[in-house]
């Protein structure tokens, strides 16, 4: 029992980072493949703060997420040079700055060697160190997620990012300046990741740079590719699949130690099956 | 009153001259035709007019008032102007009625974070599209229409801006007798509103119906101008034709 | 001051690895314009393979070379007939793609995991015995002169394919627009077929020599491959002698930056100089 609460409150982690990627490539159609950079900078900013001060979980998150704001502001002025294939490129090399940064800053933190100790968040009062209730913390975190995204996406800005998507250039003649409409959803969703990565410090108590390199970047583009671009529901069928299923594979008996390199041959084929057969996923409704 | 002016404007690709030094006035209220044969750079002025190129020197003035070297895609709306494109670019992957609600709502964007299902709005977009005999089809994607259901379409779109200037470019292209009737009719009640429209086309009889006023353009420069009865006769245009 | 020979050295050799990675990335990318982010690994499966044969099958070492070679070159060519080809038969786009090589060297990558553990792994069985060349104030090993002659080999070889044979004239055709090529009666998917072998394949002597000189991991292809990317576009893309002359200004600037900073940061180097280049000078030094 223990272990399926576990294995969903992994769920629910990948489940708000699909949501965020999810507003800024199924709807905004930019291909990013940087998004583990702000999981990496909420999960360092959480991990940094609660265990060399006094600051309190929710702070951390706050903090976290403006800090993630400030980074994916500039990163996103630079992105917004570029476009389709070489917007991809550079994000992914603006991924490997930050976890160069993350590997390499070690007195801030601690390198290779990593953050331990990372104590589980008490809010309001309420100690959230036994896993069930941090679960139903997390739950209530991604139905807030959601909240927002839907009412992102359900509103005249996520029919205007859909446009955008679409025909850049013939939606900026109907009066759109559409540069500021990708900054402000590429903040968001990294606002959203650091969100999500300072619920994975606190969960996992221990975090080291390992965890944020472009790898991370592509689990999370397979699963909301796998689950449907631009369908908020299937960034959460995508993480269901994704992070249930390679479980599954430990039941008939797959050894501990490659489990997680199993999981990647999985997640890495089914993005090349999705891209030949199916490039809309299970309930998308984008394609690219 | 000159609604629209360009003056020496020049715009020039890798050593070539798409629009060579052209000067151009559009009166308010006029169906103006630009014709000329391919490659003459009626697309480019348009592309020029509306920020989708950069023009390389010369002015635009709009209203006899605002004098502009440069032009961003999105104030082109500003200014009142609105296009379609030669190549039809709708936004596929969403709905025909998204497609016209999104030229409606907010421009700014903390106000369209903020704004959802208008009852205006949509009572606009349902009269347009009505008036194009798409609201049965209004939450088809756009890829899934005919041809001629996506040049009526993207016509809505414009129509949707509601305008002062609207650049046609090619509208009749492809359309059978039918749709044709609409869009003859869309634009003659535009300007009986008192808009202006600026028609490109090949349709010879079309620009004679049509037109108050043609443009003739060749290799980027304006060949004929006037009347279409008396351009048409013109033996430089029925040369620029054959020539071709 | 007289760590600069050393520095001069250390530059080349890198820029010798970096330019049969540029190169061989070159080709593929001139005849299918897309970013093949799964190149890296096959420089790494080229590495592997002559592993297993020499130190696992304890086979000849010149054997298990060449085996390793072409066998790079054959998984490339396999990757190409089972998914680039069909996707570039339904004219699907550069973003698809790049998605579909992000999943193959995901899997890849994983897959080698699995088989070899993530220890580095060298090649050279005696590695404290090789000779060492003493060149102006500076040393290097037999490895690393090897290095620099087979980059020279192959630069030289490919410039001879492409401007003396009907082979590399069709490459050529191609590249500037393969529709045209079509037309004139090239068989555009057979040619395709081949580069995508011959690029593997230097990609896999890449891979082998760095497992020589330094040793290899499954999770280094990528970096390689970007350094490798970067060199091309340092250089300007689709210009041979471009990914040549940009693999050796990255190897330098990354050398010599390394004397001011930290070695641990040289990857950042290598993206910022990226992302100055695609910013300022995109086209490259070579192209106008």
């Amino acid at each position: 029992m223990d272990y399926l609460i576990n294995i969903s409150i992994l769920f629910s982690i990948y489940a708000i980072l699909g949501l965020s990627l999810n507003l800024l490539v199924g709807y905004g159609g930019l291909l990013s493949i940087s998004h583990a950079a702000f999981y990496g900078i909420g999960a360092y900013t959480t991990a940094i703060l609660l265990t060399k001060t006094n600051f309190g979980f929710l702070s951390s998150v706050i903090l976290g997420a403006l800090l993630a704001g400030i980074i994916s502001l500039l990163i996103g002025l630079v992105l917004s040079k570029f476009k389709g294939d070489y917007y991809a490129l550079v994000s992914l090399g603006f991924n490997i700055i930050i976890f160069s940064i993350f590997l390499n800053w070690q007195s801030l933190t601690k390198g290779p060697f990593g953050i331990a100790g990372i104590p589980k968040p008490e809010l309001l009062g309420v100690d959230f160190s036994d896993h069930f209730s941090f679960l139903i913390l997390v739950l209530i975190f991604l139905a807030l997620i959601y909240f927002i995204s839907s009412f992102i996406v359900n509103s005249s800005f996520g029919r205007v990012l859909k446009a955008i998507r679409e025909d850049e250039v013939a939606i900026s003649v109907f009066g759109y300046n559409t540069f500021y409409f990708k900054l402000i959803i590429f903040i968001i969703a990294a606002m959203i990741a650091s969100i999500a990565g300072s619920l994975y410090a606190v969960y996992i108590s221990f975090i080291d740079p390992s965890s944020f390199q472009v790898t991370e970047s592509v689990f999370i583009l397979a699963i909301i590719i796998l689950g449907g671009l631009a369908n908020l529901r299937g960034s959460i069928l995508g993480a269901l699949f994704l992070i249930f299923l390679p479980e599954l594979l430990r039941f008939i008996g797959f050894p501990l130690e490659i489990a997680a390199q199993m999981r990647q041959v999985i997640y890495g084929l089914i993005l090349v099956l999705l891209m030949i057969y199916k490039p809309q996923g299970l309930i998308g409704e984008y394609k690219f | 009153m000159i609604i629209l002016e360009i003056k020496n404007l020049i715009k020039k690709f890798e050593g070539i001259y798409a629009v060579n030094n052209l000067s151009l006035q559009f009166r308010k209220g006029q169906i103006i035709g630009i014709i000329g044969p391919n490659g003459s750079g009626k697309t480019t002025l348009i592309n020029l007019l509306t920020g989708i190129l950069e023009i390389d020197s010369g002015e635009v003035i709009i209203n006899e008032g605002i004098t502009i070297s440069k032009i961003q895609p999105y104030q082109v709306s500003f200014f009142g102007l609105t296009r379609t494109f030669q190549n039809v670019r709708l936004f596929e992957q969403m709905s025909v009625l998204d497609n016209i609600l999104v030229v409606l709502t907010e421009r700014n964007i903390f106000a369209s974070l903020f704004e959802r299902h208008s009852e205006y709005h949509y009572k606009i977009a349902k009269d347009i599209l009505q008036k194009v005999n798409l609201w049965e089809k209004r939450n088809q994607l756009a890829l899934n229409l005919s041809y001629g259901q996506r040049k009526l379409l993207e016509i809505a779109r414009a129509l949707a801006m509601k305008a002062e200037i609207y650049f046609f470019d090619e509208p009749f292209a492809g359309l059978f007798a039918a749709m044709r009737e609409v869009v003859f009719e869309i634009i003659q009640e535009l300007k009986q509103n008192g808009k202006t429209i600026v028609l490109v086309e090949h349709d010879i009889g079309l620009i004679r119906n049509l037109c108050d006023y043609v443009f003739v353009m060749d290799e980027g420069k304006l060949l004929a101008e006037g009347k279409p009865e008396e351009v048409l006769e013109k033996r430089e245009v029925i040369e620029a034709y054959l020539g071709e | 001051m007289n760590v600069i020979p050393q520095l001069i050295l250390n530059s080349i050799i890198a820029g010798s690895i970096y330019s049969l990675i540029a190169i061989s990335f070159s080709l593929i990318y001139n005849v299918t314009k897309f970013f093949n982010l799964a190149h890296g690994v096959l420089a790494i499966i080229g590495g592997y393979t002559v592993f297993y044969f020499a130190q696992i099958l304890n086979w000849n070492i010149y054997i298990a070379i060449t085996f390793g070679i072409v066998f790079a070159g054959f998984i490339g060519l396999i990757l190409d007939k089972i998914i680039y080809l069909p996707l570039r038969r339904r004219k699907a786009s550069n973003m698809i793609l790049l998605v579909a090589s992000l999943g193959i060297m995901t899997a890849l990558q994983a897959l080698l995991s699995i088989l070899f553990t993530n220890e580095f792994r060298t090649l050279s069985r005696n590695i404290n015995e090789q000779k060492i060349f003493q060149l102006l104030n500076g040393s290097l090993t037999q490895t690393q002169v090897i290095i620099i002659f087979v980059a020279i080999l192959i630069t030289i070889f490919i410039v001879l394919l492409l401007f003396k044979t009907q082979f590399g004239k069709a490459i050529r055709a191609i590249s500037d627009d393969d529709e045209v090529a079509k037309i004139v009666g090239i068989n555009t998917d057979k040619i395709i077929s081949y580069v995508f072998f011959l690029g593997s394949a230097i990609a896999g002597i890449a891979g082998i020599l760095m497992g020589f000189d330094i040793g290899i991991e499954p999770t280094m292809g990528l970096n390689l491959l970007l350094k490798g990317i970067v060199a091309v576009i340092i250089g300007g893309i689709g210009n041979v002698y471009g990914s040549v002359l940009g693999a050796f200004v990255l190897g330098f600037a990354e050398n010599f930056s390394m004397w001011k900073i930290a070695g641990e940061w040289k990857d950042a180097v290598a993206f910022i100089l990226l992302i100055i280049f695609l910013l300022f000078k995109p086209r490259g030094i070579m192209n106008k």
